[in-house]
Parts: C-alpha cells; structure tokens; sequence
C-alpha cells in the first residue's frame, strides 16, 4: 500500500485500541503489525508523541516475569481525539467506497 | 542484528536529548526484546521486525526538537526542528523550501517598509517643529500643519504595519511547526 495512505492511520489504530482497555507496548506492536504491514519500531516513536501530546498516560505494573511492564492508557482529551480520528476515518472510507462503486449515474 | 547491538545503536544515536528521556526509550526497547525471546523469539528477528535503530532515533529526535520549537519559541529552534526533519527525509525539502524562503523575505520587506515609514513620520514631524531653530531646512512646499499631520499619519501607519508583521511572524511559526508536526505522522516502512 502506498505510504501517503497511512498518515495519521496508526495514531487512529493505537487509540482506539486503547478506547478497549489499557495495553502494554509489545501487545499494541504485535497486534497492529499483525494487521499492518509497517516497520514495529515506528511504533513506540508515536506513543511517546501521543504521550507528549497529552492523548495517553503511562503507568509501570509489576510482572511475573522480570521487571514491570509500562502500561498505556488513554486520557480523556485521547477519548475526545479518537472519536474525531474514527468520524474522520468514516468519512474518508465512505467517500472513496461511493467512488469505487460507480456511483456516477445521477 | 542482536539485542545488545540493536540497543547500542539506538541509545549512541539518541544522543542530545535528555538522558532521563534515552532511559525511558531504551527502557521501551528491552521490555519489547525482553518479552520477545520469552515468546521464544530469536534475538535477530525481533530486531529486523523492528527496523533500523538509527531511523528509530531520528524519529524520536525530530519529534523532540519540534517539541522544543513549540515551547521554547526562537529562529533557531525553528531551524534546528526544519533540519531534522529533512534528514529523517519526511518532505520535499526543495519544495516547502522555495515557498517558506519567499513568505519570509516578505515578512523582512514588511518589518522594512514599516520601518521607513516610521522614521519618515518622526522626522516629518519634528522637522517641522525644528524649522524655527534651525537655519537650514527643506521646504516642500506644505504648510507645517499638513506636515505634521502627514507625519502622525506615517508614523501610525508604520506602527500598524510593524504590529501586523508580527502578528504573520507569529502565525508563520505556528503553522510551521503544525506543518512538521503533521509532516513526522507519515509511517515509513
């Protein structure tokens, strides 16, 4: 798939993973590079930015195996940008299906 | 690639930012490697999976450094955000370049045009308050009022002008950033 195809794309995946419940950061890695075909290391890259921005917090819990695990989970101002992110996405998907289809007959 | 070398090259290439901040990147890293080998992964194929480390570490510092531009507002933050984000290869840099180079050698006319007027109103002004002290002077041919006048006008004029080029520096730079910030959200295989 063409890269100018999936800007803005992974913050959309991550976020509304997140909507579900609260993900350690290899979980967030394999389960969207299972669907995506993208580089895994681009992916911590983005959480930092994400959290930066305020949309996710980061928390450590304790593991069985070795040290704590850094947990993700979304703020309310995430909640808030990943309803705006997924409305977008709709509308985008919707507009180029119409297209595909042959909606072209008035 | 191996864990060890993997982690090397990405803490060598992180640096300049903030050492707290490495820690926390590296520690990211190890926890991914860490559960990896115990899902009983190779060493070599999660450090594939997971791309190059100096790509890895451009990433992070572009973001940092556009953070920076943000908060701590200055030309050369700015430049420092713009550079690195041609290195990481994000955007035709000839192409925003032409039209970025143009708006600010017009924002430098702006804050130069308003400058001279300022300066031809004050001295408008004063110089014709200063005929009577002075033996030499040029005469246009206005009556001093209109002189006066012309020159509060000028001046004004000139003040409004330096206030909308800041008002478009500030814009500019904001756009700026908001452009390079839209610009690092582009996934690179």
């Amino acid at each position: 798939m063409n890269i100018q195809f999936k800007k803005g794309v992974l913050e959309l995946c991550v976020l509304s993973m997140l909507l579900e419940r609260d993900y350690y950061g290899y979980e967030l890695v394999e389960h969207i590079s299972k669907h995506i075909d993208i580089s895994e290391g681009t992916i911590y890259p983005l959480l930092r930015r994400l959290k930066t921005d305020g949309f996710v917090k980061t928390y450590l819990e304790e593991s069985q195996e070795g040290p704590p695990r850094k947990y993700y989970t979304i703020t309310e101002e995430g909640k808030k940008a990943c309803d705006e992110l997924i409305f977008e996405w709709n509308h985008f998907v919707q507009g180029v299906n119409t297209i595909i289809k042959g909606d072209r007959h008035e | 690639m191996n864990r060890k070398e993997f982690i090397e090259t990405l803490r060598a290439d992180l640096k300049g930012l903030p050492q707290e901040e490495i820690d926390d990147i590296i520690y990211d890293y190890e926890e991914h490697f860490r559960i990896g080998l115990s899902q009983g992964k190779f060493e070599e194929d999660i450090a594939r999976e997971l791309g190059d480390p100096r790509n890895i570490a451009k990433m992070y510092k572009v973001s940092s450094k556009i953070d920076e531009a943000e908060s701590n507002p200055s030309p050369k933050n700015l430049l420092k955000a713009m550079f690195s984000a041609m290195a990481l290869g994000i955007f035709n840099f000839i192409i925003v370049l032409g039209p970025f180079i143009v708006i600010i050698a017009l924002l430098i006319g702006m804050y130069g045009i308003s400058v001279g007027l300022v300066v031809g109103g004050i001295g408008s002004i004063f110089g014709t308050i200063l005929i009577p002290f002075s033996h030499y002077h040029v005469n246009l041919g206005f009556l001093p009022v209109t002189a006066v006048s012309l020159g509060i006008g000028l001046t004004c004029l000139g003040v409004l002008l330096f206030m909308a080029s800041l008002y478009l520096t500030k814009l500019l730079y904001r756009g700026t950033v908001k452009y390079l910030k839209w610009n690092i959200d582009t996934i690179k295989k």
